[in-house]
C-alpha cells in the first residue's frame, strides 16, 4: 500500500501482527499446555507457561474405565457417539445436498430461486428459539435421547447450506459438457454421476467439511435431547466438567484438546476447501 | 428434452431438503408460536388463545435485566466485532508474508467448538488461578485477584470480549477480501491528488467496501443473537442472572424450571427480533437475491 516503506512503518506493522497472533493463539496454547500439567502446578501461583513436569496423566484419567467419574462420563463412548452422528449426518447431507444442488443449478423450474432463498434464510432461525419446540417434536416422534434422532436433526440443519454450496459451484461448471452427452443419449442420472460429480468434488469436500465441523461442535440441541449417559456427545461431556473447575483443570484441558483435535485436523489439512466455502457462503448466514 | 418431466424431476430431487426444513425448522417455529398462546401447566396444555404467557414473561422481575443484557450482548457485540474486524481486516489486507500467515491462522477461534472456547476463557478469567487476573495483578494494576465472571458489573462485558475473540476473525477476513478488491487505480489517483491516508480510507476504501460492511454487520447481529453455548457454558446466566440473555433465559425457563409458557413466549420474542434483522438483511441484499441468489 505504501510506495516508500519506512522502517518505522514496518516495525509498527510487525508489532500489530504479533499482538494479533498472540491474541488468536494464546488461549488455544494455554488450554492445550494445561492438559500436560499436574493439578498442583495449575493451582499454584505464580502460574507457569510451559509444564514443569509434563505428564499425560490427565489423558489416561479420562480413559480410565475403573475411575468413578467414568461411570458418569464414558469418554470412549462419547467420542464414538460424536463420530457416529457427525459422519452419518455428513453422508446424508452430501447425498441429498447433491441431489438438490443439481436440481437448483441445472433445471429451470417454477419457484426455484424462491425456494433456494427460503432454505438459506431458514438457517438463520436455527438458534435458541427452536430449542423448546425441537424438544417437543423429538419427544412426539419418540426420538429423544436417540443418536438417530440427533443425526436426523443435524442433517436437516445442515442441508440448506450444503445444497447452496454445491448448487453455486455446479453453476460454474459449463452446461455444454452435459448437453452434448445428453445429445448422445446419456440420461440425466448418467450425466450427473459421470460428468458433473467428478467436477464438483471440491465443492462436495467443502460441504462435507463444513457440516462435519458444525455437527461435531454442536452443543445446545444435543444437551436438551441426549439424556442418558450412553447417548451423550463430546461437547456435553466437556461442558459437564464445569463442576470440576479448579480441582482437576488438567482433565478439562485434556478433554477440550480431544474435542478440538478433529476440528483442527480438518482445518489444517483442508484449509483450501474451508476458506473457499467461507468466502463463498458464510455471508449467506 | 422433455421440459415437463424435468420440472417434476427437479421437485423430486429437492423434496428431501425441503421436507427436512419443513419438519425441523418451519414446523417447530409454528409449534412454538402456538405454544406461546397456550396456557401450559406443568407440561400440560390447557386452552389455546391466551396472552398469559407473555404477561408472565413481561412481569418476571428478571425480564428487564434480560433485555438490558441482551442489548449489551447484541449491540455491544456487533459494534465491537465490526470495528475490531475492520481494523484487523485492514491490517490483513496489506501485502506481506506475515499477513499471509496470519490470514491462515486467524480463523482458528472461529472453527473451534464453542464449548472449548467457553472452557478456555472461563479458566483464563478465573478469579484465583486465571492467567489474565494473575498477569494484571503482577503488573501491579490491582491488589489481588479479580473475579471477572463473578462480578455482576463486569460479567456481561467479559462475555462480549470472548464473543469478539470468537466472531471477529471471520468479519476481519470478509472485510479483508473486500478491501483487497478495492481498485488500486483509485487509490493511486487519490494519492496523486494529494489525499492522505485517512482521506484515502474515508473517500476511496469505505465507499468501495460499504456493501460488505453493512452485510457483515447485519449478519454478525444474526450470529450473535443466535449464540447460546458461549454464555451458557461460561456463566449459566449468573451470577444471580446478571449475565442472563435471551437465549440463556429461554434455556433456563424451558429446561431447568420447566416453565414452557414463559420459555415459548421468550422464544417468540427472539424469533420476531430475528425476523426483523433477517428482513433488514434481505432488504440490503435485495439486488443479489433478485439476481438468483448467486452473488
Amino acid at each position: 500500500m505504501n510506495p516508500q516503506p519506512r522502517p518505522l512503518y514496518w516495525i509498527g506493522l510487525s508489532i500489530f501482527g504479533l499482538v494479533i497472533a498472540t491474541y488468536v493463539l494464546f488461549p488455544i496454547f494455554w488450554l492445550f499446555l494445561a492438559s500436560f500439567k499436574t493439578t498442583g502446578e495449575l493451582a499454584s501461583l505464580p502460574l507457569t507457561f510451559w509444564p514443569v513436569a509434563p505428564t499425560i496423566e490427565a489423558y489416561t484419567a479420562l480413559f480410565d474405565t475403573t475411575s468413578q467419574s467414568s461411570q458418569i462420563l464414558n469418554w470412549p463412548r462419547l467420542i464414538s457417539n460424536s463420530f457416529l452422528v457427525s459422519v452419518s449426518s455428513t453422508l446424508i447431507v452430501l447425498v441429498f445436498g447433491t441431489l438438490a444442488g443439481y436440481a437448483f443449478s441445472r433445471i429451470q423450474f417454477p419457484g426455484r430461486d424462491l425456494i433456494l432463498g427460503g432454505l438459506l434464510i431458514s438457517r438463520m432461525f436455527q438458534g435458541a428459539a427452536l430449542l423448546l419446540p425441537t424438544y417437543r417434536l423429538m419427544n412426539n416422534l419418540g426420538l429423544q435421547d436417540s443418536l438417530l434422532g440427533l443425526t436426523l436433526l443435524y442433517s436437516a440443519f445442515g442441508l440448506p447450506f450444503a445444497t447452496w454450496i454445491i448448487a453455486s459451484s455446479l453453476r460454474e461448471i459449463p452446461f455444454e459438457l452435459e448437453e452434448s452427452a445428453m445429445m448422445d443419449g446419456a440420461s440425466r442420472l448418467q450425466c450427473m454421476v459421470k460428468i458433473v460429480l467428478p467436477l464438483a468434488t471440491p465443492a462436495l469436500i467443502t460441504a462435507a467439511m463444513w457440516h462435519f465441523v458444525g455437527a461435531w461442535s454442536e452443543f445446545a440441541f444435543a444437551s436438551i435431547l441426549m439424556e442418558s449417559s450412553d447417548s451423550k456427545t463430546v461437547t456435553i461431556g466437556l461442558a459437564s466438567f464445569v463442576e470440576l473447575f479448579t480441582i482437576e483443570f488438567n482433565r478439562v484441558g485434556a478433554a477440550a484438546s480431544l474435542v478440538a483435535m478433529p476440528i483442527m485436523l480438518v482445518f489444517f489439512f483442508g484449509q483450501r476447501y474451508f476458506t473457499r466455502g467461507l468466502l463463498a457462503g458464510a455471508v449467506k448466514g | 428434452m422433455n421440459r415437463r418431466s424435468d420440472t417434476w424431476l427437479a421437485y423430486f430431487m429437492i423434496l428431501p431438503v425441503v421436507a427436512a426444513v419443513l419438519a425441523f425448522v418451519i414446523g417447530p417455529t409454528w409449534d412454538v408460536g402456538t405454544l406461546s398462546l397456550t396456557s401450559v401447566v406443568m407440561g400440560q396444555e390447557r386452552g389455546f388463545g391466551t396472552l398469559s404467557n407473555f404477561r408472565a414473561l413481561f412481569a418476571d422481575p428478571v425480564f428487564p435485566t434480560v433485555v438490558k443484557n441482551t442489548a449489551i450482548w447484541i449491540l455491544g457485540g456487533t459494534i465491537l466485532c465490526v470495528m475490531t474486524g475492520l481494523a484487523v481486516g485492514m491490517f490483513l489486507a496489506i501485502d506481506s508474508k506475515m499477513t499471509m500467515g496470519l490470514r491462515a491462522i486467524i480463523l482458528l477461534p472461529w472453527v473451534l467448538p464453542d464449548v472449548v472456547t467457553a472452557m478456555a476463557w472461563k479458566w483464563m478469567l478465573h478469579g484465583q488461578v486465571g492467567v489474565i487476573g494473575d498477569y494484571i495483578s503482577r503488573m501491579g494494576l490491582t491488589d489481588g485477584a479479580i473475579s471477572f465472571l463473578g462480578n455482576p458489573d463486569l460479567v456481561m462485558w467479559m462475555l462480549v470480549i470472548v464473543l469478539i475473540w470468537r466472531k471477529m476473525p471471520l468479519v476481519a477476513l470478509i472485510l479483508c477480501a473486500a478491501i483487497r478488491s478495492v481498485p488500486s487505480e483509485q487509490l493511486e489517483a487519490a494519492r496523486m491528488d494529494g489525499a492522505n491516508g485517512w482521506h484515502r480510507f474515508r473517500f476511496v476504501v469505505v465507499p468501495n467496501i460499504a456493501f460488505s460492511l453493512t452485510a457483515v454487520t447485519v449478519i454478525s447481529m444474526i450470529w450473535i443473537t443466535a449464540e447460546f453455548t458461549l454464555p451458557w457454558v461460561m456463566t449459566g446466566g449468573g451470577p444471580a442472572n446478571s449475565s442472563q440473555i435471551m437465549s440463556t433465559y429461554i434455556y433456563q425457563q424451558s429446561f431447568q424450571f420447566f416453565n414452557w409458557g414463559v420459555g415459548s413466549a421468550m422464544s417468540v420474542v427472539n424469533l420476531v427480533f430475528l425476523m426483523t434483522v433477517v428482513g433488514l438483511y434481505l432488504y440490503i441484499n435485495r439486488r443479489s437475491w433478485a439476481a438468483g441468489g448467486n452473488s
